[in-house]
């Protein structure tokens, strides 16, 4: 009766344990990541040869990128990011779950109902005759990197010289 | 005599409840403005909404450098070629098959939770829709059941605040109780005193929280210093309240348990750990969240750091957890020797597990994660909800109202009352005060010791009397 009594008890404690553990650890490095990847918006690019004999890693200039971004790039470099998932998803599956936290839920639920800083999802995209479709045009401003103090920084400029490169790269995806 | 105390009670209640309403009533206003205002807002959402823009460019951005890393790729069998539909990036999928991903969070109608597919078909192309003609992703999930998920909250809201109102009205009533009876006053009605005002804090504090900083988004956008304490004390005293029903865990294992001669215990590490211990989580909290996750007032619940509150907040749960199975072990193999009838053995275990779950805060134990469908964790909101904003209301309920002591002594302070203003000849009231006041001495006397002599019934010399009344509602746990 002790002993079932306490190994129930362990197994409590011992799913518990593990269950934030797996939450706690996960998605806090997952957090910290994208958001210092948020906040810099650093890519770190590595510049990997097609002949496989020198696999040497340093820093592209923003020159070599928009080479890349040519349609014929396969005799140059390939473009490799450190980051896979999509950021829009990290956001998923992350936050308290406990019982206790519900109060926190409902408020942040709250927050959100009342919230006009994000609008509502454009009727028009979710229709048939929206999104699935390609992207074909071009935004106002695109991101480019540029090199300052030794570092890749990403600025928002108007999108000028490049648009038939990058719209080169649309088609062809 | 004892009808009349009902009815007053009951008039009690029906105007506290009127009170209730017309608060709950202008409360519903308030959010139907705001809900017209936010309606009034265009749908264009690009032109203005820079910040959402910007997510889905940088989103687009990295999809393309996903796109141009590795794509060249030798395949036999036909395949969907990885794209960038306009919100989503879409990886290479096998034809015939469903591609799914979680919807973004780019609008405020989106539920993240929900899921958006887009179909290879067996051509090795991506869906066209028929209307149209173009590639389509499915997006119309994603805010298919935003309204009733605003249904939801908008009804736990006003839950809550209900809860919360019935909970502060009956707390404040049962401190009232507590502090003008001096008679009732001993370590255990101490302890409850503390229980009732972390209650009381905690339901100010949510109530204050849930109507002045989450409803409003002026406040929000501005994110003053002083939201962010309101959420420290918040949070410490959500802690106090978790950490003081580990406070009567302790007490009622140390009383029925572990203390085999029941001597005072020294309330100091009770007030230390009731209203002390919270401080550090909630300050290593505060100071992680300025670090790591600084949103405004700290109000996003999509944090794990939230878990330095709820950790120690669970483990203090599951101690409890372990005192109630310990107690209720006890109590049965004490039971067990005085040889009572089986069932009514066990009615009697399954009626103090039950009036010692709200106490000790089972219930979290017994919910513990929320499910992850849509339709259970609806229905787990509701009761996580309602069992958390009536938990105040059912312990006041349960250790005051229904507790013997408690109605003996209101029961004898009405009878005196009505003697005094029924017949106001003075002789005879006179003899009939003091003679209450001996009674009222006497039980004095008793409410504070009668736990100790059952428990010592309890660990010496089985005494069936004793052990029977162990489990009427004044039992040592009321």
């Amino acid at each position: 009766m002790k002993l079932i009594f306490q190994s129930f008890l362990y197994c409590c404690l011992l799913a518990t344990v593990a269950h934030c553990v797996e939450l706690e650890v996960n998605p806090e490095l997952k957090k910290r990541l994208s958001m210092w990847l948020g906040s810099r918006l650093r890519r770190d690019l590595d510049s990997v040869s097609l002949e496989k004999t020198a696999e040497s890693e340093h820093l592209i200039r923003p020159e070599d990128i928009r080479d890349t971004l040519l349609p014929h790039f396969s005799t140059g470099i390939i473009v490799r990011t450190k980051r896979s998932k999509n950021s829009a998803n990290q956001s998923t599956g992350q936050g308290c779950s406990l019982g206790t936290c519900a109060v926190h839920d409902l408020a942040h639920r709250l927050y959100q109902i009342n919230n006009k800083k994000f609008g509502s999802a454009p009727v028009d995209k979710i229709s048939p005759h929206g999104y699935g479709r390609r992207r074909r045009s071009l935004p106002v401003q695109r991101l480019t990197l540029r090199l300052k103090q030794g570092r890749l920084r990403p600025v928002w400029s108007a999108t000028d010289s490049q648009v038939h490169k990058l719209r080169a790269l649309l088609r062809k995806t | 005599m004892a009808k009349r105390k009902m009815n007053v009670i009951g008039w009690s209640w029906i105007v506290a409840l009127m009170m209730l309403f017309n608060l709950t009533k202008f409360f519903v206003k308030a959010s139907l403005e705001v809900n017209e205002s936010q309606q009034q807002h265009p749908t264009n959402v690009y032109h203005e909404i820079g910040q959402t823009r910007n997510t889905i460019v940088t989103a687009q951005f990295e999809c393309y450098q996903k796109i141009v890393k590795d794509s060249t790729h030798s395949r036999q069998e036909p395949m969907c070629n990885r794209t960038w539909d306009g919100w989503l990036c879409w990886d290479d999928a096998k034809a015939g098959v469903i591609s799914e991903q979680h919807c973004p969070d780019y609008f405020q109608d989106f539920d993240p939770s929900e899921i958006a597919t887009k179909i290879c078909t067996d051509s090795g192309q991506w869906f066209l829709h028929p209307e149209s003609n173009r590639t389509w992703t499915n997006y119309t999930r994603c805010n298919e059941h935003t309204k009733e998920g605003r249904v939801t909250a908008m009804n736990l809201f006003y839950l809550a605040l209900i809860g919360h109102g019935l909970s502060l009205t009956s707390l404040f009533i049962s401190l009232t109780i507590f502090f003008h009876f001096k008679s009732l006053s001993c370590q255990r009605i101490t302890l409850h005193k503390n229980l009732f005002f972390s209650f009381v804090l905690n339901s100010v504090v949510t109530i204050v929280w849930l109507t002045a900083v989450a409803n409003n988004q002026e406040l929000l956008q501005r994110n003053p210093t002083s939201c962010k304490v309101s959420q420290f004390i918040h949070l410490y005293l959500f802690g106090c309240n978790y950490f003081w029903m580990l406070c009567e865990g302790i007490y009622l294992h140390t009383l029925i348990v572990v203390a085999v001669f029941a001597e005072k215990q020294h309330m100091m590490w009770y007030y230390l750990l009731g209203w002390g211990f919270p401080l550090l989580p909630a300050s290593i909290h505060a100071i992680a969240r300025s670090y790591y996750y600084n949103d405004n007032c700290w109000i996003s619940s999509k944090t794990s750091l939230l878990y330095i509150i709820h950790g120690p907040i669970c483990a203090a749960l599951l101690v409890n957890l372990f005192f109630l199975l310990n107690i209720v072990r006890v109590l049965i193999t004490k039971l067990k020797v005085t040889h009572q009838a089986e069932s009514s053995l066990y009615m009697k275990a399954v009626r103090a597990t039950l009036i010692l779950v709200p106490l000790l805060g089972i219930q979290y134990i017994l919910l513990p994660y929320k499910p992850s469908g849509r339709v259970y964790s609806e229905i787990y909101d509701y009761i996580v909800n309602i069992l958390m904003h009536y938990q105040g209301l059912l312990v006041a309920t349960i250790f005051c109202f229904f507790n013997g002591e408690v109605q003996a002594v209101l029961r004898r302070h009405w009878n005196q009352y009505q003697i005094q203003f029924g017949n106001s000849v003075g002789n005879h009231s006179d003899a009939l005060r003091s003679a209450s006041y001996t009674a009222s001495s006497i039980t004095e006397v008793q409410g504070c010791y009668s736990i100790d002599s059952q428990t010592e019934h309890m660990n010496g010399k089985s005494n069936y009397d004793a052990d029977a009344s162990i489990l009427k509602s004044d039992g040592p746990f009321a």
